[in-house]
């Protein structure tokens, strides 16, 4: 992609260089600087550091939550490689995060667009389309299980008045994944519609005018100004729901039974709907393995690790390559 | 060495600097004002309850209702050891598992409940004791287990459809299935069995053997659980199962005369009620295939941190009295653990859900033959993989000798990993 | 002329598509609170409002303080809403337009934190809470939340593209040291940025549910989340009382969006204007 004389000036360091070496020199010109962001790494050390380095600790040990700790060394990780259903989790969670942050995040782009565009309702559609994000989940997973139902559902009813048979939605191994994703758009699809709204709005009318006057045409313009002026967004929308993606566990958990006596929190039938941060809450909170519960997420946590830093490159590449 | 080399970690770990020792303070001192109860939505009965704060006029009682995961709660108090209850209830499947803590309870005995043990049913005390015979669980309610039929689409079928006559033709499993067979070729479009993994646990219930023993073996390869199993299959291989649903929809298809039988305990009733309040009359209980288990059921307990445990104690006297337990019944569907209570109107009044009929005469029978098994903390853990392949069977159509195999030795790594050989 | 309002017509129906799917649970959870129980069990269920609702809204305050919580939920998410807008966006400000050292490694650490599943913590962090007294209390829920790496990581990304590095530069010129810089110059250009964070955190913290549960152990005195979870029942579970309960904790959330939603559209054509 070329550059256009539209294009913003980029990493224009409006702020002190940073002088070469002396720390003390550092400390005293950019104080500042640090005491602004200071605040999020205080609350990080008091709160955050001590559970981190505490279920560290935990992935070497066996504990039942309540009696004496008993240091195993790596057998919780030895059992971690070996686990089927570890991996089967991961499995779970990866396809579940493919089936809804890929039409989740087009969506919304999509909308953010129209919504830009559209001059007359903004208001109303921009809050209809997030309500689905402040609804209570729980009251949401009955819907969608009623929605869902094979005998009583409301799909299965159009199905039927189509004369299509009905699908036993949370039977099915594929179909369980499907009814969680979708879950999962419907519920964050306005939220990043909204986002990339706010992104858009932050673009100045000029650079469209300019644009214009160049004679480019509206799918020209999306291409060489919306989206390169979006790509900081975008980066964070994509990283957001690969964390976030990664980390799915509350709408399988209410869809499928964490309040059952039986097994809860199995995931459904063929444990098709276990996510991974399922497996380590039914590991360390229904059966009482919090040893083997943390070390599972801290594998979790290298996992996402890992997809987030090949999702940052893939994003910020394409950045490079078009700056 | 290495206990306070650990203590010290655990110390450093857990303390934000010197604000550590403000924690040891809470707890002690034995002239309280209050006293703290704990139990879940429908743990006890709340008019029961309120009467208790009323009638113990020397204390504050106070009563908290605790949503969501109930032990996760507790357990994180205790751990915390600050706003530790100084009553609180325990669920049936957690007693196993608070047992092995049992110092961190009162022995209930030592406040004089061994005098009471036999007014209790006899399993029921034994499932909240310790090995050495401490009591840490009092008796709340008990899960007397039982089959709820629609005699309606068992006469259809040319089935019995009477309790009496229900229970005398399908006294076994296999006459249960049989039975099944027989509904399967009446053509009447309604398979027998409403829930696979259901019958797994009732009839491992019917046991005196579960999935670990007292010496901490694994035991879940062996020929009980294994019955068990091909119990449970059978159904599906007879074809009479219904095809794998969640609960709403298996009790709507139930009520479209799709799957007319369903197991499970006195509290089971009340789902019914709650889920098909159109079918009253509809529905008839009779004794269960192969005999009586139990399914949940709840304990009330006094952790060490207790304030007054010998008023704390008269209060749970009080609220689990017979008359009172006859109360949990009518108020919250809690099936009493003293026998006594089974013979007091509240129970004996016919219930015209159930077309009428007694049903405490199906569940007080239960009741008193429940066979006792040793329940292991890490039993649940152990046994989910066998609940998980037999659902896999059930809704996937998986292999059932290929399942078998994958949950014993899935099952088998869970044990190793929980200390069980 | 036709053909712009046929693609203006065409868009506005596309829209309302849209709308329809996202708002149907909304609807329903409404029409299962204005119903009982027993309509909802009932095949096919019932698709329109009954008149229920105030019965069913008289059991809820039967069964939980719904007042106090409601207040508590309220204190938690303006107190935290307030910090995290400007501890957030003082950091994000920093983060975005100025280069100190090591401030690769620390936005670094930031990200790492955020990716650390947040289940993991909950227990020790209760330990925590409890050796410092703040158990049950609401410094429990506030303090922790006052600042947060997403918040953090959101408004550097949008002060990016929203903050020309020019008029920071003209800031400084004019002498302007970093704090006014920030106060000066960049607050006033973010805005509808600030609008969303404030609208999420603010959600975020009256939606939030796993930590309040644990962490707030004396069950009268509760947040509105935890007073709903004590309502649903684990074996006589009344939906259309817990569907009552989950109406009315949304219903105030739905007014607060829907007037901060007014102001920054507001607020970004003046930005884009004077831009």
């Amino acid at each position: 992609m070329t550059n256009t004389r539209t294009t913003p000036p980029r990493e224009a360091p409006p702020g002190p260089r940073p002088a070469a070496g002396r720390r003390r020199g550092a400390l005293r010109t950019y104080w500042p600087h640090y005491l602004a962001i200071s605040p999020f790494y205080v609350l990080f050390l008091v709160f955050g550091l001590v559970p981190v380095l505490f279920s560290l600790y935990l992935a070497f040990q066996h504990w039942d939550g309540i009696g004496d700790m008993q240091f195993v060394g790596l057998r919780n990780f030895e059992f971690l490689v070996k686990d089927s259903t570890f991996w089967l989790s991961l499995y779970n969670t990866f396809v579940i995060w493919i089936m809804s942050t890929i039409p989740m995040l087009f969506l919304a782009l999509v909308l953010a667009v129209l919504l830009n565009s559209s001059v007359r309702f903004t208001s109303f559609y921009r809050i209809a389309y997030f309500i689905p994000n402040v609804t209570s989940l729980v009251a949401i997973a009955i819907v969608f299980g009623a929605v869902f139902s094979t005998n009583q559902g409301l799909i299965n009813a159009i199905l039927g008045w189509l004369h299509i048979g009905a699908v036993p939605w949370l039977s099915n191994e594929w179909t369980i994944k499907l009814v969680i994703a979708w879950l999962i758009t419907w519920q964050w699809t306005g939220y990043n519609a909204i986002l990339y709204l706010a992104g858009l709005q932050a673009i100045p009318t000029e650079m469209y005018e300019a644009a214009k006057i160049d004679g480019a045409g509206p799918v020209q313009t999306f291409f060489r100004i919306t989206i390169p002026q979006l790509r900081p967004i975008i980066l964070f929308t994509v990283v957001v729901s690969t964390i976030n993606g990664m980390q799915t566990f509350t709408e399988p958990q209410v869809l499928f039974g964490g309040n059952a006596s039986i097994n809860p929190n199995s995931g459904g039938p063929g444990q098709a709907g276990l996510t991974a941060i399922l497996y380590f809450y039914r590991e360390a909170f229904s059966n009482n393995d919090y040893g083997y519960g943390a070390a599972i997420a801290w594998a979790v946590f290298l996992v996402i690790l890992l997809f987030t830093a090949i999702n940052w490159r893939i994003v910020q590449r394409r950045d490079k390559g078009a700056a | 060495m290495e206990l306070s080399r650990r203590r010290l970690l655990q110390v450093a770990l857990f303390s934000a600097g010197s604000a550590a020792l403000a924690a040891c303070g809470s707890g002690s001192g034995s002239d309280a004002k209050e006293l703290t109860l704990w139990y879940w939505p429908a743990g006890l009965s709340d008019k029961v309850v309120a009467d208790a704060v009323k009638h113990f006029t020397q204390t504050k009682l106070k009563p908290s209702v605790i949503g969501g995961d109930f032990k996760q709660k507790l357990v994180t108090t205790l751990t915390g050891r600050r706003f530790v209850p100084d009553i609180t209830g325990v669920k049936g499947e957690d007693i196993a598992s608070l047992l092995v803590q049992a110092d961190r309870f009162i022995d209930l005995n030592t406040l004089g409940a061994d005098k009471l043990a036999s007014q209790f049913v006899e399993w029921k005390w034994k499932q909240g004791s310790t090995k050495d015979g401490k009591l840490i669980g009092f008796p709340i309610d008990i899960g007397p287990t039982a089959m709820y039929y629609r005699p309606a689409d068992f006469e259809k079928a040319g089935l019995p459809s009477k309790p009496e006559d229900v229970a005398a033709a399908m006294s076994t499993w296999d006459d249960y299935y049989a039975a099944g067979v027989k509904m399967k070729q009446a053509n009447t479009g309604a398979s027998m069995v409403m829930d696979i993994p259901t019958i797994f646990q009732m009839v491992i219930g019917q046991g005196t053997k579960r999935f670990i023993d007292e010496n901490g073996k694994f035991i879940g390869d062996q020929d009980h659980i294994r019955n068990a199993w091909d119990l449970a299959i059978k159904p599906i291989q007879l074809g009479i199962a219904a095809p794998q649903a969640g609960e709403q929809d298996q009790f709507t298809a139930a009520s479209r005369g799709k799957s007319p039988s369903l197991f499970g305990a006195a509290w089971r009733g009340q789902d019914l009620k709650n889920a098909l309040p159109d079918d009253t009359g509809k529905w008839r209980v009779a004794a269960m295939p192969g005999g009586p288990s139990n399914y949940g059921g709840s304990f009330l307990a006094l952790p060490k941190e207790c304030r007054n445990p010998q008023l704390a104690f008269q209060i749970i006297t009080w609220l689990l009295s017979p008359e009172n337990q006859a109360r949990g019944f009518t108020d919250a569907a809690l099936f009493p653990s003293s026998p006594a209570a089974y013979t007091l109107p509240a129970l004996t009044a016919p219930d015209p859900y159930f077309g009428g009929q007694k049903t405490v005469e199906v569940f007080g029978d239960a009741a008193q033959k429940i066979p006792v098994s040793y329940e292991a903390p890490s039993d649940a853990a152990v046994s989910a993989p066998f609940f998980d392949e037999v659902l896999s069977v059930w809704a996937k159509g998986k292999n059932p000798d290929t399942a078998w195999t994958d949950a014993v030795s899935k099952a088998k790594e869970i044990a190793e990993r929980q200390g069980v050989n | 002329m036709t053909a712009t309002r046929l693609k203006r017509l065409a868009l506005h129906l596309a829209l309302l598509a849209g709308v329809l799917i996202s708002l149907f649970p909304f609807y329903w959870t409404a029409v299962m609170a204005t119903n009982t129980t027993r309509d909802m069990y009932r095949t096919p269920p019932k698709l329109v409002f009954g008149p229920e609702l105030f019965s069913n809204i008289a059991r809820v305050f039967e069964n939980i303080d719904f007042m106090g919580s409601l207040l508590n939920t309220v204190i938690v998410a303006c107190c935290t809403t307030v910090l995290v807008l400007f501890f957030d966006s003082l950091a994000a400000f920093t983060f975005a337009k100025y280069k100190f050292p090591g401030h690769r490694a620390l936005f670094g650490i930031l990200l790492l934190t955020f990716m650390l599943p947040a289940q993991l913590s909950l227990i020790p962090q209760f330990v925590i809470m409890v050796n410092i007294g703040w158990v049950g209390t609401v410094k429990a829920l506030i303090v922790p939340a006052s600042a947060n790496a997403f918040g953090i990581f959101w408004m550097r990304q949008y002060i990016k593209g929203a903050v020309p590095d020019e008029l920071i530069a003209a800031a400084r010129l004019d002498g302007a040291g970093f704090f006014r810089q920030y106060w000066n110059v960049a607050l006033p250009a973010i805005r509808p940025g600030l609008a969303f964070l404030g609208i999420f955190t603010f959600i975020g913290a009256w939606n939030d549910y796993a930590w309040p549960l644990i962490v707030m152990t004396d069950p009268s005195n509760v947040t509105l989340q935890v007073a709903l979870s004590q309502l649903n029942t684990s074996h006589n579970t009344d939906f259309s009382m817990v569907m009552a309960g989950a109406l009315l904790a949304i219903a105030p959330l739905v007014v607060v969006f829907a007037v901060f939603a007014r102001g920054f559209v507001a607020d970004a054509m003046k930005g884009a204007l004077r831009g």
